[in-house]
């Protein structure tokens, strides 16, 4: 009984660590799927001095390999589709999904289109939505966090 | 101190300080930019965060080289520093471990480039080829550095006897005389390359070619290829601290005495050496060229090496 306990204790401070170092180390892979670039700016701008993002231990990777973040601007053009499902699938479990701006949640102006397969949640899972046209940095700052908190805990 | 017992301790304190190294270089980078940055623990954050992620090995890979690389890399690294380690602490050395040390650090960042090679993927490729280049060009000068301690009047190899010639002058070895000098100045200007932090990070250009040949490693692997870079930064920094500026033989003989005396000075040496030589660079300057890099490095850190031989030889 009381090993089982222990083991139990064990078990669920393990669990502890580990989401809690997931929930430190989002580290982010952003792909632009056919965005006008006004998020991609507002992205960057999370990184800068300003808004820092690197406070919470979050990255800008390269390469999808690395990322637990996936950041989706942009209403996905026919030709991006196999490329957002590909990125998607290369990044490794677990992993969130976070829809930037009201193109890529919504489809926005373009929604309707014969050139656009979008929003990004008719293709793979979205976890948070950070609506705005562009949306400011500390929205994005949020929506990477409650992202993560939200999944990773 | 008893050399099992001190090789054994010095293994997780190898990793520990090399990974609240890296903390605290990224800390401070950020401060230099008026970021608020990081916590001083988050290579442990990551660490654990990617030592539960999935596995993925790519189809094009040939398996088992690139599950394995990673490992030898961290391996070779981590055995390398603690030799280091225990022997400054035990006082007993190999002969050549100096040598030995050197070897392991080059091992370490050639089993990191043959497995990013292994995952076939082109940047990787890129990566691979510029890496060899930048191993010509930083290599050389610092073997040279290395062998000069031979030449020059410590006329030994082990890093024990360095350290105890360094006592019984009562003077670190870089300001003992001319030849260590220039011998320790090479060392130091081929740490930022053989860290491969921004002005020669060719290699792996983080914007460029995306990590060059740690682009398709992942999850633990990524893991282990951190803790190989961590810990060979550190050992580079730990060797120049221990060989050419052992400070606490200012004190004399009572260094060998209160070795937690002596090994915190070592570390706060390394410390500083990591500023100058790592933090700084990455956050003042731009990434070179290729070329830039190699010129550089045969017109000052050879020629540097290649005096302090002559120099030792004369006797200076």
């Amino acid at each position: 009984m009381v090993i089982c306990m222990f083991r139990l204790s064990c078990k669920s401070m393990m669990f502890r660590v580990i989401s809690k170092g997931r929930v430190k180390s989002p580290w982010i892979f952003h792909l632009n799927t056919g965005s006008c670039n006004g998020c991609d700016i507002e992205i960057v701008a999370a990184f800068a001095p300003r808004y820092d993002l690197e406070r919470f231990g979050c990255l800008l990777v390269g390469s999808p390999r690395h990322a637990d973040v996936l950041l989706v601007t942009g209403p996905v053009t026919r030709q991006m589709l196999p490329r957002l499902i590909r990125v998607y699938e290369q990044i490794p479990e677990p992993k969130v999904v976070v829809a930037v701006g009201t193109c890529a949640s919504s489809g926005s102006p373009f929604l309707g289109s014969e050139m656009v397969e979008g929003p990004v949640d008719r293709i793979i899972p979205v976890d948070v939505y950070v609506i705005g046209c562009p949306p400011r940095p500390e929205a994005i700052v949020k929506g990477v966090v409650t992202a993560v908190k939200s999944k990773f805990r | 101190m008893d050399a099992a017992v001190a090789f054994i301790t010095s293994f997780p304190l190898v990793l520990v300080v090399s990974l609240l190294f890296e903390g605290i270089d990224r800390k401070i980078h950020a401060r230099m930019q008026k970021r608020i940055g990081p916590p001083i623990i988050q290579p442990f954050y990551d660490l654990i965060k990617l030592f539960n992620k999935e596995r993925i090995i790519p189809v094009t890979a040939s398996t088992r080289v690139f599950e394995i690389m990673p490992m030898i890399a961290a391996a070779a690294s981590i055995l390398g520093a603690s030799i280091l380690l225990s022997n400054t602490l035990s006082g007993l050395g190999m002969i050549g471990d100096l040598i030995l040390v050197m070897y392991l650090l080059a091992m370490s960042s050639i089993a990191l480039m043959v497995g990013g090679l292994a995952s076939g993927n082109p940047y990787a490729a890129i990566g691979f080829s510029r890496k060899m280049s930048m191993m010509i060009a930083y290599e050389i000068p610092m073997f040279i550095a290395i062998i000069s301690v031979a030449f020059g009047p410590p006329a030994v190899l082990t890093i024990d006897r360095v350290i105890k010639f360094q006592i019984s002058t009562r003077l670190p070895l870089a300001v003992s005389s001319l030849s260590m000098a220039s011998a320790a100045a090479t060392l130091l200007l081929c740490i930022p390359a053989a860290a491969s932090v921004v002005p020669f990070d060719i290699p792996e250009a983080k914007t460029e070619i995306i990590y060059g040949f740690l682009i398709e490693y992942g999850g633990p692997y990524l893991a282990l290829a951190k803790i190989a870079k961590a810990v060979s930064n550190f050992t580079l920094t730990l060797l120049v601290s221990v060989v050419f500026l052992y400070i606490p033989s200012l004190l004399g003989e009572e260094a060998l005495i209160n070795l937690g005396i002596s090994l915190s000075i070592c570390l706060a040496v390394s410390l500083l050496i990591m500023f100058a030589t790592i933090t700084v660079p990455r956050t003042i300057f731009a990434r070179l060229k290729i070329g830039q890099a190699f010129k550089f490095y045969w017109m000052l850190p050879l020629a540097l090496s290649i005096l302090s031989i002559i120099l030792s030889v004369i006797g200076l």
